[in-house]
């Protein structure tokens, strides 16, 4: 039967577990931004090299579930020597998993800039510097903001998979928690109801941004 | 990796890539007939039965699959839902991509021209003929890249599967890596196996769009 | 007779196989309105983004006030370095405006003035003032495009222009993007630009303004310049006969 005082009690130790949740996709989101910049831009360089091995780097990380991701990134680590803690592998595979769509999205908003914006700023004389900063990028970012709100809440989800490789975050939290009250149904719940006003919350961001670059 | 272990491996690889490819067929054609439900009874279905499923659209959204599979599985036999992994995990996958495929029929169907049903309604058409020959047909066409898409999204849900002991391509990985110690290389290979599936698939899926919508586009 | 401001000579240009001008030639006097006039797909907009280099001309020679532009020889291309510094006194406006969206009417004028004339922010911001004063938007500065008419925006894409103290004004159909009742105050702006003495190009359909304020109209058709002439010459005596059926459908359509 499904305990109401059970479940309300459960809320309790997974807040703590949730401010890793928060933690590692707040942090992947950033990293995800400054490789995705990257990547944007080595997609719409002049060089071919660096074009196909951006295009590649797209490919591959919305190519391969991110489970596996975090598994390969995970073992890869000691193989190359490096000893870091689980949560530092978790954030950075989440945040280079997110550079690939937030390297698309870079691309979309760019590509759905009207011509002329550019080209205004060419015909006075600006330098293609002063275009991109000043013109094409202010734009774009404000354009992309509601995406990128909604890339954080896939974060957010995604995050649970690192569960696996054992960091105590809201999901393993609820996981330990069910495995000694033996009461899964309303752990469960409790962390499900987190998740969701987390991401209710995000959503909500996502509207307002939206509706304020609108005007 | 040496061929003994491919040796050793190979059926079970065999039999979980079968189960892969089960389970994404099927989570694929449940999700889209819950989805395409969904979608109608938003747009059919009186208010407050909308408000309701748009309560379930949200929650299933904002939730973590994982967290959901957990929820429906282990929580599940606590009011009577006793399943075993793999028709869980088949249940799970159909809930969780219903809400998405609901929204990439109902955008679909925003998609159909109001002209075109008004059309119907004038030479005396039904509604529910309506739906059937003007609606599903053009609402779906409009659909298929999203649908493609999100099928694919789908293909590497799969994989999470494993966790609640589905016996798909993955859990054979892992059990296997786990026997031999070859942690990175079986799951390298594993992330080059998906590229390549997940690359095909839309590959596929990109031919199959241009080939139904040929006829709908206008020649100039 | 005084030397060109623009010299047009021979200019051939290509999209793939498809040649869009035919050896034009084009001599625009300085001080003076030339309005370019045509059907639809004729090259007229393609000529006038060649005069600033926004579209490359595959042969052929334009001059600015007797330099070459976009190219350092005929065939080998500038600098992007001196290229700019050429567009520098070369104003346009756009068909669709091309308002920065995120700036104000203000910032969006004082933009060029600080990045690329390098003047002081507020120096650039009381020219800008002046220059949006000039078109009668002393009182929209600080509005974002989004919150002004289509007339207000191409006069502040003007006052943008204008700002840069150009010596040559280019106009790519400064009118057809906006509503009929909106056209009149943009080409009031422009009649009192060319009263002031500034030398203009302007690609239009409106052939009252090109009548009543050109000093000389060209007329091209399918990539080629027709013929240049008096508007007088162009609209009461056309020489040619594709002039003659231009005008008629143009005058079916506009009458009533």
């Amino acid at each position: 039967m499904f305990s109401i005082p059970v479940f309300l009690q459960s809320f309790e130790p997974l807040f703590w577990a949730a401010r890793y949740t928060l933690l590692i996709s707040g942090l992947g989101i950033a990293l995800g931004l400054v490789i995705g910049t990257l990547v944007c831009a080595a997609r719409l360089s002049p060089y071919a090299p660096l074009r196909g091995f951006a295009a590649i780097w797209v490919s591959f990380l919305r190519g391969v579930p991110l489970l596996v991701q975090l598994l390969v990134f995970y073992y890869t680590l000691p193989v190359i020597g490096i000893d870091v803690p689980a949560i530092f592998a978790a954030v950075v595979t989440v945040g280079i998993c997110a550079s690939a769509y937030i390297s698309e999205i870079w691309r979309g908003a760019i590509a759905a800039l009207p011509r002329g914006q550019a080209e205004a700023a060419v015909a006075i004389g600006m330098t293609p510097r002063d275009t991109w900063t000043r013109v094409i990028l202010p734009q774009a970012f404000t354009m992309s903001l509601p995406a990128l709100v909604n890339e954080l809440i896939l974060l957010v989800k995604a995050s649970s998979l690192v569960s696996v490789v054992g960091i105590l975050e809201l999901t393993r939290a609820s996981q330990a928690q069910a495995a000694t009250t033996f009461r899964p149904l309303e752990v469960y719940l409790a962390a499900a109801c987190i998740y969701l006003a987390i991401n209710l919350c995000l959503a909500a961001l996502g509207r307002y941004l939206e509706h304020r670059t609108a005007v | 990796m040496e061929w003994s272990i491919l040796e050793q491996y190979g059926p079970a690889l065999l039999r979980g890539f079968g189960v892969t490819v089960l389970c994404w067929i099927l989570g694929t054609i449940f999700g889209m007939a819950l989805g395409l439900m969904i979608a109608l009874i938003q747009r059919y279905g009186p208010r407050w039965l909308g408000w309701i499923i748009q309560a379930y659209i949200e929650v299933i959204r904002g939730t973590p699959f994982l967290v959901q599979l957990f929820v429906l599985y282990y929580g599940g036999p606590l009011i009577g839902l006793r399943l075993d992994a793999l028709p869980a995990g088949l249940l799970g996958l159909t809930i969780y991509g219903s809400p998405y495929f609901a929204e990439i029929f109902r955008s679909g169907f925003r998609a159909v021209p109001h002209g075109q049903i008004e059309a119907a309604r004038a030479i005396g058409m039904a509604e529910p003929t309506i739906v059937r020959r003007v609606l599903l047909p053009l609402g779906l066409v409009s659909s298929l890249p999203a649908l493609v898409n999100f099928s694919i999204i789908l293909t590497k849900e799969t994989v999470i599967l494993s966790i609640i002991t589905v016996p798909e391509l993955m859990y054979q990985v892992s059990r296997m890596s786990t026997e031999t110690f070859r942690y990175l290389e079986a799951n390298l290979v594993l992330a080059l196996f998906f590229w390549a599936l997940v690359e095909t698939i839309s590959r596929v899926g990109r031919r199959l769009e241009t080939r139904i919508t040929k006829h709908l586009i206008e020649r100039t | 007779m005084q030397a060109s401001a623009v010299d047009i000579r021979k200019v051939n240009k290509y999209y793939g196989p498809f040649h869009a001008l035919k050896d034009v030639d084009l001599a625009i006097p300085p001080g003076k309105v030339t309005c370019l006039i045509g059907p639809s797909g004729s090259g007229k907009s393609t000529l006038l983004r060649c005069i600033n280099f926004l579209e490359e001309y595959d042969s052929g020679e334009i001059r600015i006030d007797g330099q070459l532009i976009g190219y350092e020889v005929p065939g080998r291309k500038m600098s992007g370095r001196k290229l700019r510094q050429m567009r520098r006194s070369i104003g346009m406006v756009f068909q669709q405006f091309n308002l920065w969206p995120h700036m104000t009417a203000k910032e969006n004028v004082a933009e060029g003035l600080i990045r690329v004339r390098g003047l002081s922010k507020s120096e650039a911001e009381t020219r800008a003032a002046e220059a949006l004063t000039k078109v009668g938007l002393a009182d929209k500065m600080g509005n974002h495009p989004a919150r002004l008419s289509g007339g207000q925006q191409q006069r502040v894409a003007i006052a943008r222009a204008i700002a840069m103290e150009p010596r040559l004004m280019l106009f790519d159909e400064p009118t057809s993007a906006l509503d009929p009742e909106l056209v009149g105050e943009v080409l009031n702006v422009m009649k009192a630009l060319a009263s002031e003495g500034m030398t203009m190009v302007v690609v239009t359909h409106e052939m009252g303004f090109a009548a009543h304020v050109a000093d000389q109209v060209a007329f091209m058709e399918k990539g080629e310049l027709v013929a240049v002439d008096s508007p007088q010459g162009i609209f009461h005596a056309p020489k040619d006969e594709r002039i003659w059926n231009f005008l008629r459908t143009y005058h079916e359509r506009n009458s009533f």
